[in-house]
């Protein structure tokens, strides 16, 4: 029970940081109380019927049978309601969102992401903004050539800076995914951007979605700070280690003779426990390295459950820095 | 093989009666009880290999449930064993994410082919249908047994494929090339093994449309069938036109695999680093197509017979007729008929466009009317009842408000702009799941307890009925209800653990508590196994009209109903749920009148 002590839950939806998703919110929301009120209005009749029409209650059935207006009425109300809910919101939601993609005047950040098992290859164009052309021929992971670019024959592929499972985006600019596998089915899924679209092998297929200005990835960590408790001595980790799985230290975690046990933005694991026991400390708190992540929400294969990447959001002049360093860097494969 | 003596015993008024069924000997042992071609017999055998099979894709979820809970942890009493067939790991005991991906793949082909559609159609359908219409068999005996046999031969198959090469097959139920196509050997046999089951349920379904056209007994027009019949008849018609599609497409995936075809297969794919052998120009989506194509209307193959079975025990036990006979007649219909234009709803996120997504879902919203009006029907049966409140009637009641849970969470899903943040989230796992467990297997618990006394003439405990009952309601709950949340958060499905997500971790303590939840349902099936075999030899002893029911099963056969169903050809003289009628001794009128003999 350790377990939901520590937890700090969340019940519905996550934050959202794309321009985009509260219409989806909206919409999931609306449909969920109209869900709740149809139940509702069922279940009061149902409870009702079952307690006042028990077998002891009444000594006879009802042969004819009622002239239940009512029931047509609530028919033809829950008709409406999806046709509303149909054309008021999904159709024009879906349509704004998918019809409308960005305008070069807008200045769109356009990205590849090439999926494989069990990876999210990132592909960048470079300072020139050209993509080279991927040749499924020359494609070797082992090589550290994952897209398959001629680095040395094909100009446009020379400054294109390739990444692993660690996409980095400006905010406030719309930005164009464009997606594709090497093998099998993925999806490329950001819940807390509310982007999901699959990737199908042989297909290119667009995302396009603005990151709400004033937001950053480093900004998010803030939010989502938790405290976790140190198990005591001779009880099992796990949970601390679950806890601490893909989180760093908000500070240095110190002993009482200030020997640093876990660094500032290091990741707390099973080894630390000893130390942070002796010295005593019965919480830490910590926070998502990378808050956003990409998720695969088709079945991929066999570590299909570690095909994770990362959403990584920085403010424009930020990422105009990062984007030159990486570029000046050359093919460097960058690892995480 | 049941011998090959045909005596005619020249009895029966139906003028389409074929000749082969006039045999009403008694058979030997092998002939009785194993390749028997008496529909009650056959019947028996499905029910008791699709409980079987519904043992062993729960205990798979219970399995994968302690993963979910405890990741990498030791899996209890079985972890050892399972290491043999690559499921856990040799040392540890724990499951693995193979083992993981292969429990996951045959709990969901195991649950829905081997285990609901055979109980709900091979089983109830076989049984009960026949005796309802007062036919003495079907239409095409051998062909039903021939049904079951390659309904086994398929589960069998199924079950072969763990100690296949590698394992049994792990892409998922819904099996998507290219993955399905690159898998291990454990793949062809759940192709194998899926023809088989398609071929199975194609053959049935046949037989009972002729059935229900062709061998009613005298008096019984269509609009006095009762509703578990037309449930039956409309879901036979559902097998009829949405299996061969799947039939096609498994025997393409399978050429795909061993004859080095490309139906599903896209040009240049390059799998583990190395490209792949397969020519190319093959589509992946048109699997998808013809798999939905399917896999849709396979849900109402799971519900329709639910559904029949809830009506004919809410009119029982309510002691009134159906509310609403016509409209639910006329809704199952029109169910039916739109439940082959919504596959693409489960394809939303496979880059449609928005004109294709909008007319799914059109088709979709539309297809949910004809389900309130169903479920509206039953409720609004209940007003003015007297309720009985046994075993039965307890599963078919709380098989509307969970039914509802299931039908209503289909909206947020079937709806491409709310679909895209729920698409492949627990949400999904928890709707489909309300549907066919709390809803579906809800109600095929109902129709074991209704019919027991028919089959064996012996009643099941009551006492333990309740205890089957409550903790099996609490028990789904508990599991399903939560994964609503886990979804609505966006946890993704299918994964071995989801303690490495931000999200996932979040949501654990839902993960656990429905792993709680599956252990309380697990422990309340214990006294429903002991209730059923201890009933078939120690249960009270029932009269032939064990509930004082209307339709012809129990009106005009014995219990157990013999070789050829009817010592007298039932003549039907009214509608199916003549309860309660005003100034009538009883409070039923039997829909024949060669009563209780």
């Amino acid at each position: 029970m350790s377990l939901l002590a520590q937890t700090q839950p969340m019940y519905w939806l996550p934050p959202d940081y794309s321009t985009h998703g509260w219409q989806i919110d909206q919409l999931i929301n609306w449909i969920h109380v109209f869900m709740a009120v149809l139940f509702a209005g069922w279940g009061v009749f149902f409870a009702r019927c079952l307690v006042k029409y028990r077998y002891r209650a009444n000594p006879t059935a009802l042969y004819e049978p009622i002239k239940a207006k009512a029931s047509k009425v609530i028919e033809a109300a829950v008709v409406v309601i999806e046709v509303v809910l149909l054309v008021a919101f999904a159709i024009p939601v879906l349509a704004e969102y998918k019809n409308d993609p960005p305008k070069p005047e807008d200045n769109p950040f356009e990205v590849h992401v090439v999926a494989q098992q069990f990876a999210w290859n990132i592909h960048y164009p470079g300072p020139d903004g050209k993509f080279g052309k991927r040749n499924a021929k020359l494609v070797s992971d082992a090589n550290g050539n994952p897209l398959g670019l001629d680095r040395d024959g094909d100009p446009d592929a020379k400054d294109d800076i390739v990444a692993n499972n660690e996409l980095h985006l400006p905010v406030g600019r719309p930005v164009i995914v464009k997606l594709t596998s090497k093998d099998v089915i993925h999806s490329f899924s950001v819940p807390m951007l509310r982007v999901k679209q699959d990737t199908v092998p042989g297909m290119e297929i667009p995302v396009w979605f603005t990151v709400k200005e004033g937001t950053s990835s480093d900004a998010i960590r803030e939010t989502m700070i938790r405290t976790v408790s140190v198990p005591p001595a001779g009880q099992n980790p796990r949970d601390f280690v679950m806890w601490c799985t893909n989180n760093i230290a908000v500070e240095d975690i110190k002993g009482a003779d200030g020997t640093v046990i876990v660094g500032k933005g290091r990741e707390p694991s099973a080894e630390h426990v000893e130390a942070l026991q002796k010295a005593g400390i019965g919480e830490i708190r910590v926070a998502p390295r990378h808050p956003v992540e990409i998720h695969c929400t088709q079945l991929c294969g066999i570590t299909h459950y570690k095909m994770r990447g990362f959403v990584i959001l920085m403010p424009p002049d930020e990422f105009e820095a990062w984007y030159a360093e990486q570029a000046a860097g050359g093919d460097e494969f960058i690892e995480e | 093989m049941s011998g090959g003596h045909h005596h005619d015993h020249g009895s029966g008024h139906h003028g389409h009666e074929p000749a082969l069924h006039g045999h009403h000997h008694e058979p030997g042992f092998i002939g009785k009880y194993i390749f028997s071609v008496d529909h009650k017999v056959i019947g028996v055998q499905y029910t008791v290999t699709a409980l079987v099979f519904l043992l062993v894709g729960f205990t798979m979820m219970l399995i994968m449930r302690w993963q979910l809970a405890r990741p990498g942890e030791a899996v209890p009493l079985i972890g050892s064993l399972l290491s043999q067939l690559g499921i856990t790991h040799a040392q540890t005991g724990a499951l693995t994410n193979e083992g993981y991906n292969m429990l996951g793949a045959m709990h969901g082909t195991i649950m829905v082919f081997l285990g609901v559609v055979p109980l709900a159609v091979g089983g109830f359908g076989n049984y009960v249908m026949p005796l309802q219409i007062g036919a003495k068999d079907m239409a095409f005996p051998k062909l039903n047994m021939m049904s079951y046999w390659v309904y086994l031969s398929g589960g069998i198959v199924m079950m072969a494929s763990f100690w296949a090469n590698g394992g049994a097959a792990q892409s998922g139920w819904t099996s998507y090339p290219p993955l399905a196509n690159t898998a291990l050997s454990g793949q062809t046999w759940w192709l194998v093994g899926m023809v088989l089951l398609i071929t199975s349920s194609l053959l049935g379904s046949v037989n009972f449309i002729v059935t229900i056209m062709h061998l009613r007994a005298k008096g019984l027009s269509m609009w006095r069938l009762p509703f578990f019949v037309w449930a039956q008849f409309v879901t036979a018609f559902l097998l009829l036109l949405a299996f061969p599609p799947l039939e096609a497409a498994g025997v393409m995936q399978l050429m795909d695999r061993v004859a080095g075809t490309s139906f599903f297969m896209p040009e240049g794919l390059i799998v583990g680093d190395k490209p792949t052998e397969w020519t190319g120009g093959g589509s992946p989506l048109l699997w998808q197509h013809l798999f939905w194509f399917l896999a849709h209307p396979e849900v109402y193959v799971l519900i329709l017979p639910a559904m029949g079975i809830v009506g004919e025990i809410i009119a029982n036990n309510t002691r009134k007729p159906l509310w609403g006979y016509t409209t639910l007649v006329y809704s199952i219909i029109f169910l039916g008929f739109m439940s082959f234009i919504v596959w693409a709803h489960h394809m939303y996120m496979t880059g449609m466009g928005t004109a294709l997504s909008t007319f799914f879902q059109a088709t979709t919203m539309i297809i949910s009317v004809p389900s309130v009006i169903i479920l509206t029907c039953f409720i609004i049966s209940l007003y003015g009842a007297r309720i009985r409140y046994n075993t039965p009637m307890l599963f078919a009641l709380a098989f509307l408000p969970m039914f509802a849970i299931g039908g209503l969470t289909g909206l947020p899903l079937g709806l491409a702009a709310s679909d895209i943040h729920l698409h492949d989230t627990y949400y999904v796992i928890g709707h489909f799941h309300y549907v066919v467990a709390p809803g579906t297997i809800i109600a095929l618990f109902a129709g074991i307890y209704y019919w027991f006394p028919k089959v064996t003439g012996r009643r099941m405990s009551e006492f333990l009925g309740k205890l089957h009952f409550w903790p099996t309601l609490i028990g789904m709950n508990m599991v399903f209800g939560p994964m609503f949340f886990v979804g609505i958060v966006g946890v993704q499905r299918r994964l071995w653990t989801q303690t490495d997500y931000q999200l996932g971790q979040l949501t654990q303590y839902w993960v656990v508590f429905s792993s709680v939840g599956a252990a309380v349902l697990g422990l309340g099936q214990i006294p429903f196994i002991l209730n059923f075999f201890g009933s078939i030899f120690a249960g009270r002893k029932a009269a032939q009209n064990a509930w004082e029911a209307t339709t012809l099963e129990w009106v005009a056969a014995p219990s157990p109903p013999p070789h050829g169903n009817f010592l007298a050809d039932p003549v039907v003289v009214c509608g199916p749920y003549e309860y309660s009628v005003p100034g009538s001794p009883k409070d039923y009128c039997p829909q024949c009148q060669t009563s209780e003999a």
